[in-house]
């Protein structure tokens, strides 16, 4: 069973929302973000609705995108009760505010300081642990060369060995440099 | 608003993946793209042995050993997308359940493609 997708405005999320309920999707499923850094850039927002009289209608999918800075979106917690866990939820991982939702922390404590999802967050000890893809085919161990930079390590003129001189890197910067290398695959899509 | 247009629907479920070993080349691009890091393989060269005897000796690699950690796994397809000798595959098998997290570290028998049933 396929979504449908509904693309809005935010200025537009909550009206967008409130349509949905009315046109029968009143089971909602979740809210969440996606971090378009390195793509679209800030981030977009989504929420999925079922239909609560024939749940085998194709869901209604909303989505929105919002700067990065200032990372807000009105609350549909007004609308729909559930939503304010998702939202407290997506608060904690990317720091998107719900303005009229609730800003208690869910999962992250207030005294971690980040936003764990968002890319400019860096998995600092992937840049010391064992890559299993630093070896070589026909290798049964890695050689001493790594010849390959593992997805999510940023190299290290963007991030762990970065001249003192420039500013911080982007979440655009780690984005780029920690996407994995692609093979070219003949499967047709 | 608008409706755009929908996204297709997989045919196949997504319970777990699956190794097609004889189309396993070695080549390393399931264990480099994989996003968890949940996939370690080994192999080694041997002279090939289908090259017409006088013919410049040819390596190939042979797969040693292959290793999936579901517990890390997160079932984005990436390496079956990513494989250019289509050997990993999605399957309908499910990953059993453990009593270890050490019972989730799955090898080439586990992974071995079971005939579709």
């Amino acid at each position: 069973m396929t979504d449908t997708l509904r693309h809005v405005e935010p200025a537009n999320w909550t009206s967008a929302v409130a349509v949905a309920l009315a046109d029968g999707f009143r089971h909602f499923d979740f809210l969440t973000a996606v971090d378009e850094a390195g793509r679209a850039g800030g981030f977009s927002v989504h929420a999925r609705l079922v239909n609560a009289d024939d749940p085998h209608l194709p869901a209604v999918r909303l989505s929105t995108e919002i700067p990065r800075e200032p990372a807000e979106l009105d609350s549909i917690s007004f609308l729909i009760a559930g939503a304010s866990w998702c939202e407290r939820e997506t608060t904690d991982f990317f720091g998107i505010a719900f303005r009229g939702g609730s800003d208690r922390h869910l999962l992250v404590p207030r005294t971690h300081g980040t936003f764990p999802l968002r890319k400019e967050e860096v998995l600092g000890a992937r840049v010391v642990a064992h890559w299993p893809g630093a070896k070589e085919p026909g290798e049964r161990a890695a050689g001493a060369r790594r010849r390959l930079a593992p997805p999510g390590v940023p190299d290290p003129a963007t991030w762990g060995d970065r001249d003192p001189a420039l500013p911080p890197p982007t979440a655009d910067d780690i984005a780029a440099s920690t996407a994995p290398g692609r093979s070219r695959s003949r499967r047709p899509r | 608003m608008s409706v755009h247009s929908e996204t297709p629907t997989p045919s196949v479920a997504h319970h777990s993946i699956e190794l097609v070993e004889a189309e396993c080349t070695s080549c390393m691009v399931c264990a480099r793209v994989c996003p968890t890091w949940c996939i370690d393989l080994s192999s080694h060269p041997e002279p090939d042995a289908s090259q017409p005897a006088g013919a410049r000796v040819r390596t190939v690699n042979i797969l040693d050993e292959f290793i999936l950690d579901w517990s890390l796994c997160m079932f984005c397809g990436q390496c079956v997308d990513e494989c250019p000798f289509h050997a990993l595959v999605w399957s309908d098998r499910p990953v059993a359940a453990q009593r270890s997290r050490a019972g989730l570290v799955s090898g080439r028998e586990d992974l071995r493609k079971r005939p579709h049933t």
